[in-house]
């Protein structure tokens, strides 16, 4: 009869439950003293979803004991780590080393054990231990009372602080509703419910399937990795052969970034006389375009007999390639000073003004203290090119500016590229086999043609997932 | 009349209907030719024509390989001859034809080799867009004349034969009057001209950064001009605030000795002499009466010269367009010398290319 009600609740929950929401929710009323931490402060979570009236039945099959040691970790100062009901911790499941079989088998441990690694992968990306530190920093910071007196600044640090405390809450009732699913199966089990049994089985399961795509996420959870970016390409020494290489690398960039559904603006395209580029500057938009893009940056590298070279020898060549994030408005790092601008229009000649008919109004912009410069020319307006020309130095010096900082302060700065183009990345040879290599995971495919046609999610993947767990473990 | 409309609407002119009257009742020469309806419209330019025409994928990527090979074909002739465009202008110069002329410029990029019986939308038949391309390479007509648009700052202004196509330059303009109204309410807010107007490029975007109460009186003596100024402001939808008339310079504007907030022009200033040789874009195609400046192209500088100092109230603003250094100087020696004491604050100021271009100052 008791787990009837229970079921009731529970598959009331179990859409919720879906999306992690912690169950006990339902069962704490604020102003219940049964449910309350060790600590013994009230408990002031609320019921987010009001379901009062089950929350009051609940209460009448008083049988707390089994749920209420479930904690809440709602704040980084939540010293208690939540545990079940018989204290096993998310940790604790590691620990076990449950066996980890196939999702097909219904066996809870299994799923439990790989729900617990797929958290601990996730916290390991999102860096926990540094997030907490800086959370706690971000919250100090808000309190002080002369924080809006720069508002730009206190902008940031309050958006930032939101954003990490989203990922630290939604980790947390990750682990919460792992927690709970697991004691909910016990409980099922003493009262030999298999229907209820079943049932939280399937939760896990599902819990299970839907951490992979969270994995990924955690990925791409570094400040600015959900922005738009710039992605920037120029050849390296050798003339054609070389300029002809950036052109394709520049082409994959746009074809990838169109699969992805991207938008793709062409800002700034210095030609090639005879082929390809020698720089060229596009603008991709669109959710996480800089978190995916970044793990581009570098030199790309070229093996082919070239087609330029008549004697048709093979030639080896580079094309570089940056890539900067656009912050959005009032969340820029740097702010630019009219008077240390030089604005110039480029390409012209002779008197110009009424003696000329243009349709070319390119602009440079040069900031004169740092010699960064933007250009742009795809434009149909000499103002909106400079516009344009204005949006990429504001991001260029804006990433300065953030690499800067990092290193001034060894700050928490997840994922943030700098644009140092020296280090080789990726190996493209077409000649004498066929291959494309990434030097830093040594992920590999055969098929050159695919990955210039912009197939190159899977090195993007690949690295992030390798330098991020990388990185973290050497933490 | 529609110096009346302008009055109305504005509280600068609530205490200055006897002043008005005055106006109404001087013969005019020139102005009285606007009160009598032209029936002459603008053309439409291709990107706000509607949609009625098609044609399949397969042949508008034809056209699209033929106007690119003729423009490949160019090379650096015309750079060579007269300093026209190239190859790499002509095609960006036909993106945008394209962009112009589909209803949905996406679809050649989305669409493939595979579905060539696919059909798209066109703002022109296909034999126009043969047509214009032709033009467009043979006869040297500007790209701004084939669409019809000019895109200037951010705005996008219908342009055609007999109207001098808006210059990058003269965006600078709009700059300019920005800077000093930032600091100045009473400019904000007040009235200004834009003499010689054109397309109306210049008063539409010099009235958007006015205040509320700003307004703007833009003049041509061309019949066209004032035509397609009217269209362009109407497209805007700022004809309560700006009022464009036809007439010789300062003509139109008698009764506003000592009113005028600022004052700013882009008039003919090409010496005599050099328009036989210039850009076939331009000698060709642009009207002769928005460039010829006069023997030494300063005819009609020095006249707005002496225009200014008579029209702007003490601390008014006025900026001019020229040909570069040689008239600058010239234009502030003139103003130093024979209006002298009547200015202050002259400056010439470069534009993008480095080329002295603008003179501006103050009326004392
Ligand atoms: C160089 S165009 C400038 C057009 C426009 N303001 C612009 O910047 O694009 C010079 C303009 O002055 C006009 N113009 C020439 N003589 C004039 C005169 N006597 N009175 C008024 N306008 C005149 C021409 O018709 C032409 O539109």
């Amino acid at each position: 009869m008791s787990s009837n009600i229970l079921r009731r609740a529970y598959k009331l929950s179990s859409s919720i439950l879906y999306r992690y929401q912690p169950i006990s929710t339902f069962f704490v009323s604020r102003s219940d003293p049964q449910f309350s931490t060790s600590s013994g402060k009230p408990q002031n979570q609320k019921n987010e979803y009001g379901v009062s009236s089950i929350s009051n039945k609940r209460l009448n099959f008083s049988f707390g004991s089994s749920l209420n040691n479930t904690r809440l970790l709602f704040s980084t100062q939540a010293a208690v780590e939540p545990s079940t009901s018989d204290g096993l911790t998310v940790d604790g499941i590691v620990a076990n080393q449950w066996t980890i079989l196939d999702e097909n088998e219904s066996d809870w441990k299994s799923h439990a054990s790989a729900i617990a690694q797929s958290i601990g992968l996730i916290k390991k990306r999102l860096q926990w231990k540094k997030l907490k530190v800086r959370l706690e920093m971000l919250s100090y910071q808000l309190e002080k009372p002369d924080l809006w007196d720069d508002p730009v600044h206190a902008g940031r640090i309050s958006r930032e602080h939101g954003s990490l405390m989203g990922k630290m809450k939604e980790v947390n009732g990750l682990e919460q509703g792992l927690l709970e699913h697991i004691d909910m199966i016990k409980l099922a089990r003493e009262e030999d419910d298999t229907d209820l049994e079943a049932e939280s089985v399937k939760a896990l399961l599902r819990m299970r399937q839907s951490l992979k795509e969270k994995e990924l996420e955690a990925l791409l959870a570094g400040e600015h990795d959900s922005c738009s970016c710039y992605i920037e390409v120029q050849a390296g020494a050798g003339g054609t052969e070389s300029m002809d290489w950036a052109g394709m690398v520049m082409q994959m960039y746009k074809m990838w970034a169109q699969r992805r559904g991207y938008g793709v603006t062409v800002v700034d395209e210095m030609r090639g006389e005879i082929a390809g580029i020698k720089r060229a500057t596009i603008k991709v938009d669109g959710e996480y375009a800089y978190g995916y893009a970044k793990a581009e940056v570098g030199a790309h590298r070229l093996v082919r007999i070239s087609p330029f070279d008549s004697a048709k020898r093979r030639h080896t060549s580079f094309a570089a390639v940056a890539v900067t994030p656009i912050l959005g408005d009032g969340s820029h790092h740097v702010q630019i000073n009219e008077s240390d601008l030089r604005i110039e229009r480029y390409r012209s000649g002779g008197a110009g003004g009424q003696h000329a008919n243009v349709t070319d109004s390119a602009v440079r912009i040069t900031h004169i203290p740092t010699g960064i410069t933007a250009s742009c020319q795809n434009e149909r307006s000499q103002h909106q090119n400079k516009a344009s020309a204005m949006a990429v130095l504001q991001s260029r010096l804006d990433q300065r500016e953030m690499v800067r900082q990092a290193q001034m302060n060894a700050q928490y700065t997840q994922s943030l590229t700098d644009n140092s183009w020296g280090n080789q990345i990726r190996s493209y040879v077409l000649h004498p086999y066929r291959m494309v290599k990434d030097l830093r995971t040594n992920f590999e495919v055969s098929d050159p043609d695919s990955v210039l046609e912009g197939e190159i999610d899977d090195f993007i993947l690949s690295f992030l997932t390798e330098s991020m767990d990388k990185e973290n473990d050497e933490v | 009349m529609n110096l009346a409309i302008l009055a109305r609407s504005s509280p600068l002119f609530t205490t200055s209907r006897i002043l008005h009257r005055s106006i109404a009742s001087k013969p005019f020469s020139c102005c009285s030719i606007s009160n009598s309806p032209i029936s002459i419209n603008p053309k439409t330019p291709l990107f706000l024509r509607p949609p009625t025409f098609s044609a399949t994928l397969s042949d508008l990527q034809k056209w699209q390989n033929w106007a690119k090979s003729i423009a490949s074909s160019v090379k650096s002739s015309f750079t060579d001859s007269d300093n026209g465009p190239n190859s790499n202008d002509l095609h960006r110069e036909l993106n945008w034809l394209i962009e112009d002329a589909l209803e949905n410029p996406q679809s050649l990029l989305t669409h493939n080799e595979f579905e060539i019986d696919y059909v798209l939308r066109l703002r022109a038949d296909l034999d126009e867009l043969y047509l214009l391309w032709k033009q467009r390479i043979e006869k040297r007509r500007p790209f701004q004349y084939v669409v019809g648009c000019e895109h200037w700052r951010d705005l996008v202004v219908s342009v055609e034969e007999g109207v001098l196509i808006p210059r990058p330059e003269t965006e600078l303009m709009v700059d300019l009057v920005d800077d000093v109204i930032k600091e100045n309410e009473d400019l904000k807010e007040g009235l200004w001209v834009d003499l010689g107007t054109g397309s109306g490029a210049i008063a539409i975007g010099i009235v958007r950064i006015l205040g509320d109460f700003g307004r703007v009186i833009a003049t041509d003596l061309s019949h066209v001009a004032v035509q397609v100024a009217s269209f362009n402001v109407n497209r805007y939808n700022l004809q309560d605030k700006i009022s464009v008339k036809q007439g010789s310079w300062f003509e139109p504007l008698s009764g506003f000795e000592g009113r005028v907030a600022g004052l700013v022009s882009n008039p003919p200033y090409i010496p005599s002499g050099h328009v036989s040789g210039l850009q076939a874009e331009v000698g060709r195609h642009e009207p002769i009466l928005a460039l010829d400046g006069g023997e030494d192209g300063m005819a009609d500088l020095l006249h707005l010269c002496n225009g200014a100092a008579l029209m702007l109230k003490s601390g008014g603003f006025f900026a001019f367009e020229t040909n570069g250094e040689d008239q600058c100087r010239f234009l502030v020696d003139h103003m130093e010398t024979i209006h002298n004491g009547s200015f202050h604050n002259l400056e010439i100021i470069p534009d993008f290319a480095g080329i002295q271009r603008f003179v501006t100052g103050i009326r004392s």
